[in-house]
């Protein structure tokens, strides 16, 4: 790996480490009051972390064990009818806010970390599901020409040849849906379901700028990390020679 | 009460807030357009600057809006503020990508033709490069938009216009009688809206595509 590349790499997390290293030093200098202590203590700063982070990692895993199989599926020529359909639904989904979905799926389904989750999900399966498609669209005819000529099976054509030429694809989509749902579990705090949106309600609420402040930040770090981690994974999983 | 009927009896309530919406939409694109083309014509020459653009709109991209809204607070209260500017930053990426990678698609050879027209480089830029690659640019002005009209929605929280205060109120509301018209008639209102915005896109690209780029 060329020295530019382990560059780029390294500097997100520790550009992050500044950052969050500056937020500590600033909220240790001021005096907090009773109100500002009770959320910004390492107790619920570590809960609140962990929901958010197993929120957005069961998120992910969900919709890739949806779309990724569901988008091959509709790929194959039988289904070949149906992916313009998915593919305009996909945009529909995308013209969605998220809020709007979280907020209508607890008024019918009630609260709490489930509903949360299942807001996610659905929010984030479009996107990579229309990758998955797209990606397993583009692959060259010609190569599957090819392939097929040289004796090999479709499962094998689609083993060898279309998946891992959609790879590329199939990983940006992962990273948005990993972008994606740590977005969105920020608003899990509306349906009572946790995360770090509960600190940047409370900053708001309770008009505390040390909480709201800590609330922001976390969250926009968690979530830079989560896309450098999105990008290492593309990084290291892409089959060499693409 | 259905949803009709809701919809029926706050006609003005709700149609004012589309407008709302729309309007703030609208305004963030223009300012988001304004900048991101500017840093796009200084960037697409520079592989440097150009990769510094665009890494820096997609920092802001990957900031969870609910976040970037909330840390906007202490520098700008509550309200518009933080929303305009939110919704700027966040639509900068597809706009600064789409400028670069469209300038960068023009042959060079149209460039050396203009320039030996006698035409100076800036003109070169606003008569020939531009326009050629305007229809990659608008693809990156309307991914924004369909965006935004999203996000935009979060921002009744911090005080912002639109509909999603009709999101909120029906949260807030939990349990009462128009609770969930209010929040089906957000959700829907802010899909609608982003449906003829894309119309209105289509309406664009007809117009002002140059006459030799159409197909």
């Amino acid at each position: 790996m060329s020295a530019e590349r382990i560059r780029r790499l390294v500097a997100m997390p520790a550009g992050l480490a500044v950052v969050l290293g500056l937020l500590y030093l600033w909220v240790s200098g001021q005096e907090l009051d009773s109100i500002e202590r009770r959320t910004l203590n390492a107790d619920y700063l570590v809960t609140r972390v962990t929901d958010h982070l197993w929120l957005t990692v069961l998120a992910t895993v969900l919709v890739v064990a949806i779309a990724i199989p569901l988008g091959v599926l509709l790929s194959r020529p039988a289904a070949r009818w149906l992916s313009p359909v998915v593919l305009a639904l996909a945009n529909l989904g995308q013209a969605t806010p998220a809020i709007g979905l979280l907020v209508l799926l607890t008024m019918l389904f009630g609260v709490g970390f489930g509903i949360a989750l299942a807001g996610l999900v659905l929010y984030a399966v479009l996107p990579v599901l229309r990758n998955t498609i797209v990606g397993i669209q583009q692959v060259d005819p010609a190569l599957k020409e090819a392939a097929r000529g040289m004796g090999m099976t479709r499962a094998q054509v689609l083993w060898r040849v279309e998946l891992k030429l959609a790879i590329p694809v199939i990983l940006a989509g992962l990273r948005t849906a990993l972008v994606l749902a740590v977005g969105v579990a920020t608003l899990a705090t509306f349906v009572n379901a946790g995360g770090l949106g509960d600190l940047i309600v409370n900053g708001i609420k309770l008009n505390r700028t040390p909480v709201l402040v800590t609330g922001g930040v976390l969250t926009a770090c968690i979530a830079l990390l989560v896309d450098w981690v999105g990008g290492v994974a593309e990084e290291f999983l892409r089959p060499k020679g693409i | 009460m259905t949803l009709f009927e809701y919809i029926e009896s706050r006609r003005d309530e709700l149609l004012l807030a589309a407008a709302e919406h729309a309007f703030v939409v609208a305004l963030c694109i223009l300012i988001a357009t304004i900048i991101g083309v500017g840093v796009g014509i200084a960037a697409y020459r520079r592989p440097r600057l150009a990769a510094f653009a665009i890494g820096t709109s997609g920092v802001f991209l990957t900031i969870p809006s609910f976040a970037l809204l909330g840390l906007l607070i202490p520098l700008l209260g509550l309200g518009w503020g933080p929303t305009v500017v939110a919704l700027v930053l966040y639509s900068l990426l597809p706009i600064v990508r789409n400028t670069i990678v469209g300038l960068n698609g023009v042959d060079g050879a149209v460039v050396e033709a203009g320039r030996g027209m006698g035409m100076s480089a800036r003109r070169v830029m606003a008569r020939v490069q531009l326009p050629l690659a305007w229809p990659v640019i608008l693809t990156g002005i309307r991914v924004s938009t369909q965006m935004i009209i999203g996000i935009a929605a979060i921002a009744a929280y911090v005080a912002g216009p639109g509909l999603g205060n009709q999101i909120f109120d029906g949260l807030a509301r939990l349990g009462s009688v128009n609770s969930l018209n209010a929040a089906l008639a957000g959700t829907l209102g802010v899909i609608l809206l982003a449906l003829a915005f894309d119309l209105l896109y289509l309406v664009i690209r007809l117009v002002t595509t140059p006459g030799g780029l159409r197909a």
